[in-house]
């Protein structure tokens, strides 16, 4: 019986530290649900069932409530970030891409099927500006004084940048074939450009692009690493990770990930957590070593974040990359 | 343990379909690629189970024996192309932006596409139970389409094509004609206007009501009992609506899967026998031609129903 007693508060401390380093939630698209993992254990521990589409996230600027996007469900989901409990619903037409703006005040969304930006304010969720865009705007980044958002516009290989305050499109420029993520980065946009190989960079003020760099086929998303040193590109159809010199661009390295990698978020240990659209799984990455475990998930894992973002002072967590 | 389906159609999207939109300039379609391919690895999977159970109860239980097969052919390809994927995949090239821009131009005008669990909060939360609610719904509405279908001469026209059939076996359930699949997708978008469509993500679900609809036309004399009859339709239920004698506007067991609709609406007919299939008065090479002739022969009807009745001089 000791024994037994002695195993029982074994097993349940662990279990305790496994939930103390937190979860990843993994927005599974095909199969309406979103997978609950723990980040210590590396097993999915559970589902959330959604309405029909889930595709993206994003954490609201006060921690409180993570936010997922149901496409085809016309749905905004309100989770308690810390156990994935459901707490409101929000109809919202076509919410596909979703994010704050750095200063909190605007939450963009992003209707890919419906060809349409919404701006809501972020205090009450109304809607401020539609913005009709052709066509299938996919991801957004912001400038840093929160003025601006940049929208890439997949069906018609542009890029587009919209006044938050007036709604009014400043300018909508050709920037590569089918673009996906894009990220501001020491006063340049980055674009990948999903039907390249590569990123394009582009002049913020005017939408010019100044450069190509190659990256490697399908570049879909990119990421800056939470020390800013370097810059993650996630290659869909190469199947790797490139990593790039944040100051010069320059790729220093390729890592295989195979199965369609994503969208990426940063462990509390530094290794990176991947979502591989095809191989119904997870990778979690040592960006040193170039290993990775395999975490097996709902069939079409897509929008990815981890929940150990959330202990950090608001203001370092304001200038995390975007969860795309 | 990962489900064999999602692997199979994960590796077809990575290894040929994403590749292959991407060397072809298409990749702003990539993220469809994966439904596609489930969508085509589930409907493969529903070929090879309606062969696999079919087959077998035609050749020992066969109702009819024909010396030969070659009209059947013609249904292996109709079943092909409506269920591995390439029909629906044409039908959504075609129809996306339209029901994009209509969907858009509602939202615009405070109208979101609904869901049945937001009409019954109950549901939230129970994706199987919400999944066979829609079914019945779905089922109920192609019960009317199905009976209208009948009713009106210029439809019946592209759906004699259907009961033109004197073969009739498990693979006849898709023998349709284009324009009347058309008129099926419209209806279909319009209730999904009403009730929204159904959560996808129990394709094995689907593939089980896929499969019913196919073991409904199947050569075989097999009933589900005066209760089973009831519940579910059988091979010998829905040859009843297949008989030549039942054949245009005074048929009967209209229904898909469920039974239910025409017990409700007085159209049911549990009658025993066994009745030979097709329609009499059809055009012979909606029966036996080709699939281009068949499609041309639906058409060609079609056009005559629509015109004005001749007037006669005297």
């Amino acid at each position: 019986m000791p024994r037994t007693m002695l195993f029982l508060t074994l097993f349940l401390l662990g279990a305790a530290a496994a939930r103390a380093q937190g979860l990843a939630f993994v927005i599974d698209s095909a199969g309406a649900a979103v997978s609950v993992v723990d980040v210590g254990s590396e097993r999915e521990i559970r589902r959330i069932p959604v309405l029909r589409e889930p595709h993206h996230m994003a954490l609201t600027p006060d921690h409180r409530f993570l936010l997922i996007g149901d496409t085809t469900g016309n749905e905004l989901l309100f989770l308690d970030p810390r156990t994935g409990e459901i707490l409101r619903r929000l109809t919202v037409s076509d919410p596909y891409q979703l994010q704050f703006s750095p200063d909190g005040k605007w939450l963009v969304v992003n209707g890919l099927a419906r060809n349409q930006v919404d701006i809501f304010d972020a205090k009450d969720y109304h809607l401020v500006h539609r913005v009709a865009l052709k066509s299938m705007p996919s991801h957004l980044n912001f400038s840093p004084d929160s003025s601006t958002v940049y929208i890439t516009l997949q069906g018609t290989d542009r890029l587009a940048a919209i006044a938050l305050g007036s709604g009014a499109v400043l300018w909508n420029t050709e920037v590569g074939e089918t673009p996906a993520a894009v990220l501001w980065h020491q006063g340049r946009l980055l674009v990948a450009v999903m039907g390249g190989n590569g990123i394009s960079v582009v002049d913020p003020a005017t939408g010019v692009v100044r450069a190509r760099i190659p990256t490697g086929r399908g570049a879909h998303n990119l990421f800056l690493s939470p020390d800013g040193k370097v810059i993650y590109v996630t290659n869909r159809v190469d199947g790797t990770l490139a990593v790039l010199d944040a100051q010069s661009l320059k790729v220093t390295r390729e890592i295989r990930v195979p199965g369609g990698p994503d969208d990426l978020d940063f462990g509390p240990d530094g290794r990176l957590w991947i979502s591989r659209r095809f191989a119904h799984s997870v990778a979690v990455l040592d960006p040193v070593s170039g290993h990775y475990d395999v975490i097996e998930v709902g069939r079409s894992p897509h929008g990815i974040w981890l929940n150990t973002h959330d202990h950090l002072p608001r203001a370092l967590a304001g200038t995390a990359p975007p969860h795309s | 343990m990962s489900d064999p389906f999602d692997t199979l159609a994960g590796w077809l999207s990575e290894h040929l379909l994403i590749p292959l939109l991407w060397q072809v300039g298409l990749m702003r379609w990539e993220d469809l690629a994966y439904g596609w391919a489930l969508f085509a690895t589930y409907g493969a999977m529903q070929v090879a189970l309606m062969y696999a159970i079919c087959l077998p109860l035609e050749r020992f239980f066969p109702i009819e024996r024909w010396p030969d097969h070659r009209v059947e052919l013609t249904d292996m390809f109709y079943t092909v192309l409506a269920r591995v994927g390439l029909l629906p995949l044409v039908t959504f090239v075609l129809f996306f932006r339209v029901q994009v821009a209509f969907s858009g131009w509602l939202t615009d005008h405070g109208y979101v596409p609904p869901t049945l669990e937001r009409a019954i909060p109950g549901l939230l939360g129970h994706p199987i139970l919400t999944f066979l609610a829609y079914a019945l719904i779905l089922d109920f509405a192609d019960y009317w389409r199905h009976r209208l279908s009948h009713r009106f001469r210029w439809w019946y026209a592209l759906h004699a094509l259907h009961h033109a059939q004197r073969q009739m076996t498990f693979w006849s359930d898709d023998r349709n004609h284009l324009l009347d699949d058309l008129i099926a997708a419209l209806w279909f978008g319009v209730i999904a206007l009403g009730v929204g469509v159904p959560p996808l993500q129990f394709p094995l679900l689907v593939l089980v009501l896929r499969f019913l609809e196919s073991l409904s036309h199947a050569n075989t004399r097999l009933s589900f009992g005066w209760l089973g009859e009831r519940l579910l339709i059988s091979p010998r239920f829905h040859r009843v609506h297949h008989a030549a004698r039942a054949a245009g506007k005074q048929s009967c067991n209209y229904g898909a899967v469920f039974p239910y609709w025409d017990m409700l609406f007085g159209t049911a007919d549990f009658t025993t026998q066994y009745a030979p299939t097709g329609d009499p008065r059809a055009p012979e090479a909606l029966a036996s031609g080709g699939y281009l002739a068949q499609q041309w022969a639906g058409l060609q009807g079609f056009i005559q129903a629509l015109a004005p009745p001749r007037r006669h001089l005297s």
